[in-house]
């Protein structure tokens, strides 16, 4: 056998072209796909990682409480939800508390409809790091009816930093009211998620929607790590359930919810109960829609690796027809010399079975090298598609498992496509093969 | 001295009580003059809508009302675009038809028709008198024309406008105008009833002109025409009729 492999190793170097023009196509066709994955591999995570600093959280819990028919969003005492959180013994990083509301934005005859949240603009350090501010300065952000509008809502306003806004909202009971800021600073602005970038005092928010200045409707934990989310959702929800009235995570739903958040909302509307309910739910949960993109994008990737190598194995095929034919008086000779048609097979399979792991960890080596390359270049925490980036700059995470099946799938499609040709020079017979004339 | 100064106390609380008891009764009646009861209503309300910098917007909707059972049927016949579209309220729930994607959603009374300034609730049986409370009255003109001028603040929060002021015709019982003021205090829009028609023993406005005051230039004319008050069939009131009539 090791006599074969040799051979088989010896039979490549020979034709160094021909070899590295066929390993060559293995490697790009893995390369595509590698790089691929890697970027659905680091996409989830980045897109988890990023929204978990603009909601300011990875563990969230707000408070639902039934006034008649209608169901507020508030939490008005959090002591027992802080020390729940406390005995829990989570990694906390910090700890938010934010109100929020969807409203119209209105300036000299232009208005447009943003969410505005309601934070804590001098004590949540976090916002002030993330947050870049193109125009005006965070000292602004002192007066109590500051906002902080991004670049895009800015220019649809025609507003500059200084100038009095008009808001008008519902409150939590759907009554309207009218509030006034004071634009602070523009933000850079985010891509599409621009408009989610509105932030104003979380008092004067909870003024505008009605609730007290010691009220509020979300508590965000920021962790030390996104790897810690679930276990510490399910540490603090275990703590929460024994002081005060949860709602049940995690519960499958039947009437078409997509997420498990839809799910937990859809709860919300049908249960009925007394006082104030919490919910617990994680960053995964408001963006388990993202997993479909990934796995979207791992289909695609397999239906890349099918049809190029489909195209490659055809190569191959055809390839390896012609070697044989081109060594049809040697493989005659070895076998006038004794050697067995198992081994002829298992040589033409063992070239086959080189090439396929010689391309492939090529591939592989070669799309690391560009994804390295790639993740050098800062696209600033200002770009469009920052959502999408690991600190301003594109990041990769090749699972080892799917790098290692891929290298398994495409041996076998190349053993597959040399199996008839390496048949077919096994099945030759010595005295047919040496006067074979070419 | 001291009977004197009981004597006009218990005047003017008497006075006050008195004065109550008459801005309970005005909203009461404002109220009935909107209620049909156990008739049906129906009628075409044109809307025209301008925006600054925009062409004018016509929208035009069939009412259907039945009062007694709280029930409602809109119909967007006009414009185009929209045409099919319409709303349920049955109760206090309120459903909306898109003829596109021929699904129901949940709507409200607070929500706008088409976009014009108009909500569905303008067009609807009002509760001044269940909703308000007095906050005090005064008196004043429109135009000429005398009026009570009687501010209300909500008993609840479940109204859309925490306080209002009416204007209301001294010489009969009618709505002359009505400013909307948001939680904040800030007046948000000011609904003027330019004319009044009657049908079946009641006083309707057959124009009705809503200024939004948070937005300078934009305001909305609605005109009631086809008014009747001829029964309805049963099934006006129902999904299947704003599915049938989309076709």
């Amino acid at each position: 056998m090791k006599t074969v492999a040799t051979i088989a190793f010896r039979n490549l170097s020979r034709q160094k072209k021909r070899s590295f023009l066929l390993g060559g196509a293995i490697a790009f066709g893995i390369m595509i796909v590698t790089l691929i994955n890697g970027f659905a591999g680091a996409f989830s995570a980045n897109v988890a990682e990023n929204f978990s600093h603009l909601l300011a959280g990875h563990v969230f819990i707000s408070g639902s409480e039934k006034q008649g028919d209608k169901t507020v969003s508030l939490i008005r005492d959090d002591a027992a939800l802080t020390e729940a959180v406390r005995a829990a013994g989570v990694p906390v990083a910090y700890q938010t508390r934010r109100s929020e509301f969807s409203g119209t934005l209105i300036f000299e005859g232009k208005k447009i409809r943003t969410n505005v949240t309601g934070v804590d603009l001098e004590s949540e350090g976090y916002l002030r790091e993330r947050l870049l501010l193109k125009d005006g300065s965070w000292d602004n952000a002192k007066d109590p009816r500051a906002v902080i509008l991004s670049e895009k809502i800015a220019a649809r306003l025609n507003a500059q930093v200084g100038d009095k806004i008009l808001v008008q909202l519902q409150t939590v009971t759907g009554q309207n009211n009218v509030g006034e800021f004071r634009l602070a600073g523009i933000s850079y602005d985010t891509g599409i998620f621009g408009q989610l970038l509105s932030y104003a005092s979380l008092e004067y928010v909870n003024e505008l929607i009605g609730l007290k200045p010691d009220e509020y409707q979300t508590m965000g934990l920021m962790l030390d790590s996104l790897k810690a989310t679930e276990p510490s959702a399910a540490k603090v929800y275990a703590e929460l359930a024994e002081t005060v009235s949860m709602f049940e995570r995690g519960k499958r739903d039947e009437g078409g919810a997509q997420t498990p958040f839809q799910a937990l909302l859809r709860q919300q509307r049908q249960e009925d109960w007394d006082g104030v309910r919490y919910r617990l739910f994680t960053i995964n949960e408001v963006l388990s829609q993202i997993e479909q993109i990934v796995a979207a994008l791992d289909s695609a990737a397999a239906v890349i690796l099918v049809v190029l190598f489909v195209i490659i194995m055809v190569g191959i095929a055809n390839t390896f027809s012609m070697v044989m034919f081109e060594r049809i008086r040697e493989i005659g000779a070895m076998r006038a010399m004794g050697v067995r048609r198992g081994s002829v097979r298992g040589m033409f399979l063992f070239e086959a079975l080189f090439l396929a792991i010689g391309g492939a960890l090529a591939g592989i080596a070669l799309a690391l090298v560009v994804m390295a390359g790639l993740s050098l270049i800062d696209f600033g925490m200002d770009s469009p598609a920052f959502l999408i980036l690991k600190n301003g700059r594109l990041s990769f995470y090749l699972p080892p498992m799917r790098a290692v099946g891929n290298v398994v799938v495409i041996a076998l499609l190349t053993l597959l496509a040399a199996a008839r040709p390496a048949g077919a020079a096994a099945k030759l017979e010595p005295a047919v093969a040496l006067r074979t004339q070419k | 001295m001291k009977r004197l100064l009981l004597s006009l106390t218990v005047l003017l609380a008497a006075a006050g009580a008195a004065f109550g008891q008459d801005v309970d009764r005005i909203l009461k009646d404002l109220d009935a003059l909107g209620d049909f009861g156990t008739q049906d209503f129906s009628a075409v309300y044109t809307i025209v809508s301008a925006k600054p910098g925009e062409k004018e917007s016509v929208t035009s909707v069939q009412l259907f009302r039945r009062d007694v059972k709280k029930q409602f049927t809109m119909i967007i016949l006009e414009p185009e675009v929209n045409k099919g579209q319409g709303y349920l309220r049955e109760q206090d729930n309120v459903w909306f038809y898109d003829p596109t994607s021929r699904k129901t959603s949940f709507s409200s009374l607070k929500e706008n028709i088409q976009d014009s300034e108009a909500r569905n609730s303008d067009l609807n049986l009002r509760g001044f008198a269940v909703d308000y409370e007095s906050a005090g009255v005064r008196e004043g003109t429109v135009g000429s024309v005398p009026v009570w001028i009687i501010e209300l603040k909500a008993k609840t929060d479940e109204v859309s406008y925490e306080r209002l002021t009416l204007y209301v015709a001294k010489n009969q019982t009618v709505l002359l105008k009505e400013e909307a003021y948001s939680v904040s205090g800030r007046l948000m829009r000011t609904t003027v009833y330019g004319r009044y028609v009657r049908l079946g023993g009641k006083q309707l406005p057959s124009q009705i002109i809503i200024v939004d005051e948070l937005n300078p230039g934009e305001r909305s004319v609605l005109t009631m025409t086809q008014q009747s008050v001829a029964r309805i069939p049963d099934d006006v009131f129902t999904k299947a009729y704003l599915e049938r009539t989309s076709r």
